[in-house]
């Protein structure tokens, strides 16, 4: 017979490893989220800014104010690249997760920002995130690539951030069914065999309500299915399979050994997200 | 907007055999000037592709061609007009000038 003091303790333990075991099975994410990555024409291009787990939204974590959030453009693979700072741009806002609510920002830049055909790459430098559970700060440098009108640029050209997944293919232009390859790079050299998640963003972002869709698109049949961990190869390329139209989040883990922020360890990641869509009439 | 997305489809379906499409869009400055950017679809520029500035009776208003930058600006006329591309063996782009946004 167990006492009801001891019943207690048996279910907070319950408790605390359920909790553990859900923990390991979701990655953090930064997002860098917009509707749509190939534009027919120049508009205006709202960005949401979210620190979560894409494939099932438990938990939304606080973002603090973004170190550095930009934009490089560029129209036609021998133009010159023009980089324009968005932080002006920032709103602070209240997103809401499926379960939890957490401080996030919006963006709403003008469509003169965008106004010119060729490649947009998104760059979020957040604010380093305390992650209690591992007593260390998590850095997600963090791209999304746009295109207007078909018209290419830079989209596979690394743009000097100390770590970063460079695309070798456009992360805008992706079928279903089809692969998406990159590299993960710190210092601008590859990182062989770099730890890497990949994730579904499952719940679709709702920008002008601040939150995710609380119904996901996919059920995951296993947990090991939320994040597939992978490994880059020996020349620290990746490629991940499309199954499923909408965005794809890249991260590759601690790619700067040795940082610290605040006196505690620093795990600088790189992000990258890959938008795919569906083969229709 | 659904007129210019019109004649892009159009085109795209027209070029839909070759490798490179042309690609041209057009911005209004807001100080009586038009801009309009162009290039192909595998990056490469549009330097020196003819442009042609048209009346809704064909009659040629402006006529240039893109610059070093892949670019072309112009005087907004005061009449209705259209942006004619000439993007290659006979595959032209046409823009309405009413459908050309700042």
């Amino acid at each position: 017979m167990i006492r009801r003091d001891s019943a207690m303790s048996v279910r907070r333990w319950a408790v605390l490893l359920v909790a553990m075991f859900f923990s390991s099975a979701e990655a953090h994410f930064q997002l860098l989220y917009t509707p749509e990555a190939a534009l027919q024409s120049s508009s205006a291009v709202p960005l949401a800014l979210v620190f979560s787990h894409p494939f099932n939204n438990g938990y939304t974590m606080d973002m603090g104010a973004p170190e550095e959030f930009y934009v490089v453009s560029q129209r036609g693979a021998e133009a010159p690249r023009r980089t324009t700072d968005l932080m002006e741009f920032l709103e602070p806002v209240t997103w809401s997760g499926v379960e939890t609510q957490a401080a996030a920002f919006i963006a709403n830049p003008p469509r003169r920002v965008t106004r010119s055909l060729g490649d947009y790459t998104y760059v979020l430098r957040p604010a380093p995130y305390y992650e209690a559970g591992e007593d260390k700060y998590i850095q997600q440098v963090t791209k999304t690539v746009i295109n207007v009108g078909g018209l290419p640029g830079a989209w596979d050209e690394p743009l000097g951030l100390p770590v970063e997944i460079v695309p070798l293919d456009k992360p805008y232009a992706n079928w279903v069914g089809g692969v998406f390859r990159a590299v993960v790079t710190a210092g601008g050299q590859p990182v062989p065999h770099a730890e890497v998640e990949i994730e579904y963003l499952n719940h679709e972002p709702q920008i002008d309500a601040r939150r995710f869709d609380s119904d996901g698109k996919v059920t995951a049949p296993q947990d090991s299915f939320i994040t597939l961990s992978i490994r880059a190869d020996a020349n620290g390329q990746v490629m991940i399979g499309l199954p499923k139209a909408g965005w794809w989040g890249i991260c590759a883990l601690d790619l700067d050994d040795g940082l610290e922020h605040d006196g505690k360890e620093l795990s600088l990641d790189a992000v990258l997200w890959v938008q795919a869509k569906d083969m229709v009439r | 907007m659904v007129r210019t997305l019109s004649a892009m489809t159009l085109l795209f379906l027209a070029s839909a055999a070759h490798a490179h499409t042309p690609i041209c869009d057009c911005y209004d400055n807001g100080d009586d000037t038009i801009t309009c950017e162009g290039g192909f679809s595998d990056g490469g520029t549009a330097q020196g592709i003819p442009m042609r500035i048209v009346d809704t009776s064909g009659r040629v208003l402006i006529e240039g061609a893109m610059s070093d930058n892949s670019d072309f600006t112009f005087a907004k006329p005061n009449v209705d007009f259209l942006v004619e591309f000439e993007g290659g063996e006979g595959h032209v782009i046409q823009i309405d000038g009413r459908d050309i946004e700042e």
